[in-house]
Formats: C-alpha cells, sequence, structure tokens
C-alpha cells in the first residue's frame, strides 16, 4: 500500500493524460520532424569527404556555431554533424515540453483553484506533484524514443541515436526537476516560468562558456552533461549517471517544499502593497506598464547577460582559427576581422530573435487581459477602445526595442573593451536596432490577430513566430528555397556588422509593421470583448 | 421623468444563440431600478452593451442621453460600473485597484474612500491575489461608491458578500439614492431588490416580462389572507379570485388575487372575524410566479434551462 500522501496519484495520472492528450503528441512529432529533417539533409550536404572537411573546418571552429550548437566534436562523420547540430534545438524543445507540462499540472492548477476541488476528494497531498513530473519524465522518454526513432530512419547508426535520444530526455528529467522546486517557490504561474526560463538561459550560457573556452565549465550545465555523450562518435552513456542521480534529488527536494507550505501559496510570500497607487497608475498605458514592466526588466538583465558573453566570446573566434589547420585553408580569403563581424552577425540576429518571442508574448498580454475578464473595468472607465489596446502595443513595441538596444550596447561594451575601439560600441548598437523593424512586424502579427481573431490569436502568434523562428535559424542550412527565407522579416534585416546596412529593407518592415498595428487596432475598436 | 436608460426591442446574438430577443428597459433618473432574472437570462449582457463592451445587434439604446457604442468614452466618465465576477490584477493591491479604477472615471473622493475602506472593512494593502470573492467585489464596489459619478451600474454586487456586509451595501445605496444618483442593479437576492429598488424589470430569455414598482406588480399577484371567525366561513370556495384554499372549523387560509380582496374580506367579516393577518406577495413569490410554468416545464421534460 503506498503512502496516503500518494492517494489518487493514478487517477490523476490518467487525467492529466486525457487533458494532454493533443498537446503532448504535438511536442514529441515535433522532436521528431525536427530531427529527421536534420539527419537527412545532413546526409544530402555532406555526401563527399571534401564537403565533410570544408563543414568541419568552418563550423567546427566557428565559436558562434559552437556557442548555439555544442561541443565540435565527431565532425568527422556525418552522423556527428547531425550531432552536433540537431542537440541544442532538441533540448530546447524538450525543456520547454517539460517545464510547460509540469507547471501546467501542478502550479496553474493550483493558481486557477482547480487543485483544491480535487484535494477535497480522496487525494493525497503529494499526488498531484507526483502526477504531474511522471507524467513530465514518460513525455521525455518518449520524446526520446521518438527523436532516436526519426533518426534511425534516416539511416543513421542505432547505437548513436539511442544515446542522443537518451541525452535529449535526461535534459527534459531535470527541468521537470527544477520546474517542480520552482513551482513550490512562487505562487504565480508566470512566475514559474520566468525562473525556469531565466535557469535555461543560464544552463545554456554556461555551457556556451564552457564549450568555446574548452574549460571543464560545460559540466556546470545539465546542457552540457547530455552533450557529453558524443552521440555517433564516443557514444558515452556514463555523462547521464548525472541527471539520473540529480533529477530524484530535485523531485525530492520539490516535496520537502511542498510539505513546507500552504496549499495554494508560494514559499515567497508576496510583500503586503501600497495603500494609495501612485500617480504614474492613472490611466491605460500607466496599467500596462505597471503589468508588463517586472518581465521587461528581468528580459532585459537576460539580455546584457547575453550580449556581454557573445560579445566577450568574439575574440575566441581568432585563437580557435589559429587552432584549426584546415580552417586556416578554408578561410584563408577572409581575414579574421570579417570572420569576428560574421560571428556578431549571428549573436545578434539569434538575440533579435529572442526579443521577437518577448514582443510576440507582449502583444498577446493585452489577450489574456481581455480573456481574464481584466479589460472590462477598464474599458467601462473613460477609455478608448484603442487607448487600452494601443498601450499595450506601445509597450510590446517599444519594450523590444529597449532590449535590442540594451544587447547591442552590451554586445558592443565587451567588444570594445576587447578591441579598444570605442566605435565598435556604436557600430554594433545599431546592428542590434536595425532588427527592430522585423520586431514590430512580429508585434503587428500578433496584434492583428488579437484583434481580429481574438480566440485564437494566441497560439496562432506563438505559431507564426515558431515559423519564423524556424526559417530563420534552419532555412539556410537546409537549403530552403528563396522565397520561404523571404518569408521572414528577420531574414528580410541584413546581418550587420557581416553585411552593409541598406535602409530600404527596413522602411519596407516599418511601414508592414505600421499597417499591421493600424489593422489591428481597428478591428479591436470595431468587435465585441471576448471573455473566456 | 427623464430617462437615464432606455432600451427597447434590443437584439444580441453570439452565434446561433439568441441571448438578447427584443429587451427593453426604462430607468428613470434617480432611481434605484432592480433588474432581475435567473442566472443565464440575459442581464450581464444587456449591461455589457449598456456600457459599449459588446455591439447590438438591433433595437435602440440610450444612457445618459448618448449612444453606448460611439460614446463609450464621454459617458463612462459619468458612471461607474461593479462587474458580477470580479477578476483583478494578482499582483497589484486593492488600495491601487481603487485609485485606478476612479482615475479612469475622473477622480475619487479621498474622505469618501477611506470612509468606504472602513466601513467595508477592507485592508487596501494586501495585493488582489490574496483577496477572497467577497473582498474582491468589495474592491470594486468601493471604488464605484467613491466615485462622483451620476449613474451607478451594478452587476450582482453582492454576490460574494457576507450579510453584515450586505446591509453596509444596502445603507450605502440607500445615502446614494438620497444624493440624486440613479442606480441599476440586477440581482437574483430579491430581498435585496425588495428593500432597495423604486422600480423593476423582470427579465427571462432574453426579453422584458414584467416592469414597474413593486405595488403594480403585486397588483397583478395575489395576496395570501389567514383569518379566525367565530362562525364557520363557508362559501369562500364559490368566490371569485380565491385560490389554494383550506379550512378547518374556524380558521382559513387562502391565496387572492388583488382585485378580488375586497369582497373575500367582506366575506369573512359576514361570519365574525376575529382576528386577519394579510401579506402582499413578496417579490420572491412574483419572481417564482413568473416562472413557475417554467419550472413545471423543466420538471415535465425533465430539462433545465441553460441559455445566456
Amino acid at each position: 500500500m503506498p503512502s496516503p500522501t500518494l492517494a489518487g496519484t493514478g487517477t490523476l495520472l490518467r487525467f492529466a493524460v486525457r487533458r494532454d492528450r493533443v498537446r503532448l503528441p504535438v511536442w514529441i512529432l515535433a522532436g521528431a520532424a525536427l530531427m529527421a529533417t536534420q539527419a537527412s539533409s545532413n546526409q544530402r550536404f555532406y555526401r563527399t569527404p571534401e564537403s565533410l572537411a570544408a563543414y568541419r573546418a568552418s563550423a567546427g571552429s566557428n565559436a558562434a556555431s559552437i556557442a548555439f550548437s555544442g561541443p565540435p566534436v565527431g565532425l568527422d562523420t556525418v552522423a556527428g554533424t547531425v550531432a552536433f547540430e540537431i542537440s541544442s534545438p532538441l533540448v530546447l524543445l524538450t525543456v520547454l515540453m517539460a517545464m510547460f507540462t509540469t507547471t501546467r499540472h501542478t502550479r496553474a492548477d493550483e493558481e486557477a483553484g482547480r487543485t483544491e476541488l480535487l484535494r477535497s476528494a480522496q487525494l493525497g497531498r503529494h499526488a498531484p506533484l507526483l502526477a504531474a513530473t511522471v507524467l513530465s519524465t514518460l513525455a521525455c522518454a518518449v520524446m526520446g524514443l521518438a527523436v532516436a526513432l526519426a533518426a534511425r530512419s534516416t539511416g543513421l547508426p542505432a547505437g548513436g541515436a539511442l544515446v542522443l535520444g537518451a541525452a535529449t530526455a535526461s535534459v527534459g528529467w531535470v527541468f521537470t526537476g527544477i520546474t517542480a522546486v520552482c513551482a513550490q517557490l512562487t505562487g504565480v504561474t508566470r512566475g514559474v516560468y520566468g525562473l525556469v526560463g531565466g535557469l535555461l538561459g543560464l544552463c545554456f550560457v554556461v555551457r556556451a562558456v564552457g564549450d568555446i573556452a574548452s574549460s571543464g565549465l560545460s559540466w556546470a550545465s545539465p546542457i552540457g552533461w547530455a552533450q557529453a555523450t558524443h552521440p555517433w562518435s564516443d557514444d558515452r552513456w556514463w555523462p547521464l549517471l548525472l541527471p539520473l542521480a540529480v533529477t530524484p534529488l530535485l523531485l525530492l527536494g520539490a516535496r520537502r517544499l511542498l510539505d513546507s507550505r500552504d496549499s495554494g501559496s508560494g514559499l515567497l510570500q508576496p510583500r503586503p502593497g501600497a495603500e494609495e497607487a501612485p500617480p504614474s497608475l492613472g490611466g491605460p498605458l500607466g496599467l500596462a506598464w505597471r503589468l508588463q514592466r517586472g518581465t521587461l526588466l528581468a528580459w532585459g538583465l537576460g539580455v546584457t547577460l547575453l550580449g556581454f558573453v557573445y560579445g566577450g566570446l568574439a575574440e575566441s573566434v581568432k585563437t580557435l582559427l589559429s587552432d584549426n589547420p584546415d580552417a586556416q585553408v578554408f578561410f584563408r580569403g577572409n581575414s579574421t576581422a570579417d570572420l569576428v563581424d560574421s560571428y556578431l552577425g549571428v549573436t545578434l540576429r539569434i538575440t533579435a530573435l529572442m526579443v521577437a518571442a518577448y514582443a510576440v508574448s507582449a502583444t498577446c498580454r493585452a489577450r489574456s487581459e481581455e480573456a481574464a475578464g481584466r479589460a472590462e473595468p477598464v474599458l467601462a472607465g473613460a477609455v478608448s477602445r484603442s487607448g487600452w489596446f494601443g498601450s499595450h502595443l506601445l509597450v510590446a513595441l517599444t519594450g523590444a526595442t529597449g532590449l535590442l538596444l540594451v544587447d547591442g550596447l552590451a554586445t558592443g561594451a565587451s567588444r570594445a573593451m576587447a578591441t579598444g575601439d570605442a566605435t565598435d560600441l556604436v557600430r554594433l548598437a545599431g546592428a542590434a536596432v536595425s532588427y527592430a523593424p522585423a520586431v514590430w512586424v512580429l508585434c503587428g502579427l500578433a496584434g492583428t490577430l488579437v484583434g481580429a481573431a481574438p480566440s485564437a490569436a494566441v497560439p496562432t502568434a506563438w505559431t507564426l513566430f515558431g515559423a519564423v523562428l524556424v526559417i530563420t535559424l534552419f532555412a539556410e542550412g537546409f537549403d530552403w528555397p528563396a522565397w520561404l527565407t523571404d518569408l521572414s522579416p528577420l531574414s528580410q534585416t541584413p546581418t550587420v556588422p557581416a553585411e552593409p546596412w541598406s535602409a530600404v529593407p527596413l522602411l519596407l518592415l516599418v511601414l508592414l509593421a505600421a499597417g499591421l498595428l493600424a489593422l489591428g487596432l481597428t478591428a479591436f475598436r470595431r468587435r465585441d470583448l471576448v471573455t473566456n | 421623468m427623464n430617462s437615464v436608460i432606455s432600451v427597447s426591442g434590443l437584439v444580441k446574438n453570439f452565434g446561433r444563440t439568441r441571448a438578447l430577443d427584443g429587451l427593453d428597459l426604462d430607468v428613470r433618473a434617480g432611481e434605484v431600478h432592480g433588474f432581475l432574472g435567473p442566472n443565464g437570462s440575459g442581464k450581464s449582457t444587456t449591461i455589457r452593451v449598456l456600457l459599449g463592451l459588446l455591439r447590438k445587434d438591433a433595437g435602440t439604446v440610450q444612457l445618459l442621453a448618448g449612444d453606448p457604442w460611439r460614446d463609450a468614452v464621454a459617458l463612462h466618465r459619468r458612471l461607474a460600473y461593479v462587474p458580477g465576477d470580479v477578476t483583478l490584477w494578482p499582483t497589484i493591491s486593492g488600495g491601487e485597484v481603487i485609485d485606478l479604477l476612479s482615475r479612469l472615471r475622473g477622480g475619487i473622493d479621498p474622505r469618501r474612500r477611506a470612509e468606504l475602506l472602513e466601513r467595508f472593512d477592507l485592508d487596501p494593502r494586501k495585493k488582489a491575489r490574496t483577496y477572497s470573492k467577497g473582498n474582491r467585489q468589495k474592491v470594486a464596489l468601493v471604488a464605484a461608491l467613491a466615485s462622483d459619478v451620476e449613474l451607478l451600474v451594478l452587476d450582482e454586487p453582492t454576490s460574494g458578500l457576507d450579510p453584515i456586509m450586505e446591509a453596509t451595501f444596502q445603507s450605502c445605496i440607500s445615502e446614494v439614492r438620497a444624493q440624486g444618483r440613479t442606480v441599476l442593479l440586477s440581482s437574483h437576492i430579491l430581498a435585496e431588490a425588495e428593500a432597495l429598488c423604486d422600480r423593476v424589470s423582470i427579465i427571462r430569455h432574453g426579453r422584458t416580462v414584467q416592469s414597474g414598482t413593486l405595488g403594480e406588480l403585486r397588483h397583478l399577484t395575489r395576496t395570501s389572507v389567514t383569518a379566525e371567525t367565530t362562525r364557520p366561513a363557508t362559501g369562500l370556495d364559490t368566490l371569485p379570485g380565491v385560490h389554494g384554499l383550506r379550512a378547518t372549523d374556524h380558521r382559513v387560509s387562502f391565496d387572492v388575487d388583488s382585485d378580488h380582496l375586497d369582497s373575500a374580506v367582506r366575506h369573512l367579516t359576514d361570519a365574525g372575524l376575529r382576528s386577519l393577518s394579510s401579506a402582499p406577495p413578496t417579490l420572491e413569490e412574483l419572481f417564482l410566479r413568473q416562472y413557475g410554468d417554467e419550472l413545471a416545464a423543466a420538471g415535465d421534460a425533465g430539462l433545465t434551462e441553460s441559455r445566456r
């Protein structure tokens, strides 16, 4: 007989599976599809030893690709290049799946009051936590299996496929544990996502610095543990002992924390608020700013850190090159300054993608306010529809622009410190801000959706963002047709400083963004308010 | 008397569901108007149309002599609204919400704010996340009552309040009426409407079925009478308008249509009246009568109503 605090876990788990019967297969199929696409396209591209050697020379010594992918190991086989390129995206996907699944069945249910209703029945104190973490763990395992099968189906060796699958699942398990702990700390679902997202970013950066500097720092990150398995080259299983040891510890820790808090609240108690509103909280703009400033501040810190790290790593582009004789042949036509610029161009573009994600989420905040019924009391005041929606859009647009500027300044500052050339600061800040029109277009798309199709707006906006992300990151590597690449507003922006700056595409993007925003505002003015 | 709210033939559809089906509503300046109906009869939908949050499909709607959709911003400066289900921003304190909402309407009287916080026993420093349903409702009520506006639109404002707070609310509304302001009070708590309202409109399936003062509505219904007489009162059952007669030797009780009350009482006097008690119908009885056929139909068919 299991402990009474676990009573009802089985029932709850079956119910959770039923609630997620569409979501989880979608995540897992996305992982398998990503794996299969990468595996088959690499096998097409690097068929000859020459092409493989060229790839090894370029990617294996490119700090940007090491920063985003992982340690440049096993690049002498096609399968090795697949593992190098796909492990980070797979890990990201699996961690997000684990985070959303675990949070949805723990803190989100508790915050909405659903857990209380269930707990009043014959359900043990620990049952919801156990059911949620078991569900997430199983989902990660199935994701790993799907990844292995997808890789095997394209003809890659089975041994490495299993190692990559297990490594992918292992990061998901660790983050299931991390999410379970964070869900006890804060009483707000949004806060859990913030904490876990921040930790994920930290794990990613620690690993990137470790891989580029070839120091042992990567062992401080669960992503580093997974990538230390070296699928298809060394096929090492032993690094996975680390996640297997750490995950149960995290889960036990989460249980301890659950026992030391009240149902419905987090360990971090909210402080009492102000008795009276500050003068700034007097209109729709003040309210939108108040609601979004915390998130924006956290993003600002993250982007600043990222800018400093990526800018600081630019110097190692040269070191990597001098270590690699193949690469020196490959890059003979280019000066090292060009290589550094191309590295910086890629890092700024990746950060711009993240800022675009912020912009989409900040725009969708208007919709979640409306759906929760919190737009109603404001619009029942002397506030126009455009005033309310426009305030959220304004926060999203200026917030995203500010983040780009901060990223550019941080990258530029750390670069200027290395080169002693102060113009680097201005040059890189300008390069980062050049992405603003592209990011505004994504704001505009999300805004149009919120205005015109409120019920479907949030999932559709994120699907569009996902498409832009995939196109921007993979279109070139997968050799997709040019018209598809052109669909991403970020691909329309020149990768300054690697490419020359050009005003025409940026002006077109600004016009497009303005048109979309106007469309969204007009549609919102004309429709009924829709609450859930 | 001029109308503050004047609605006629209002129609609102949600997809294929018809939520409002030719609704009429007339609220006069300075009155407390009860807006009554069971769950899902269209009270909140009507209020949202009045606030310009939803767009009407047909009919005419006038609010404070303006068009609630077109003139929303200007009109909202002159009214305060308490939603039926108050959702607040979890990280913002109750005091801040009160200030925000009243600033959106054009200012707050700080003395009145402090007094209302005291009367409703509300801690303004707590974050909205930690408030119970009743406390969230108090936040919205304090914000509305402290605002200097002509019209209060209250959608089931007391559904989460305890009896003590309910009494506080009733005294606040009486003060509002004394100041000459107008109140539209949607409710299904009939005792509350009975205590507060000058006139009521009863709606059902998105349509107004009755409207008038309580006196007028009562006139259309029955009074219950219980009497003791020296001689057995016979022949009551032959009188028109008498229903549900129960008689023992010297004691009778029955319901009588209001326009036949006079003849029934005369008949009792003839039998030597010893004691008489008569009660006008409560709003509850009016309401049940209005919906009685529906309840009966629902019982017959084993169905319950589910309309928005």
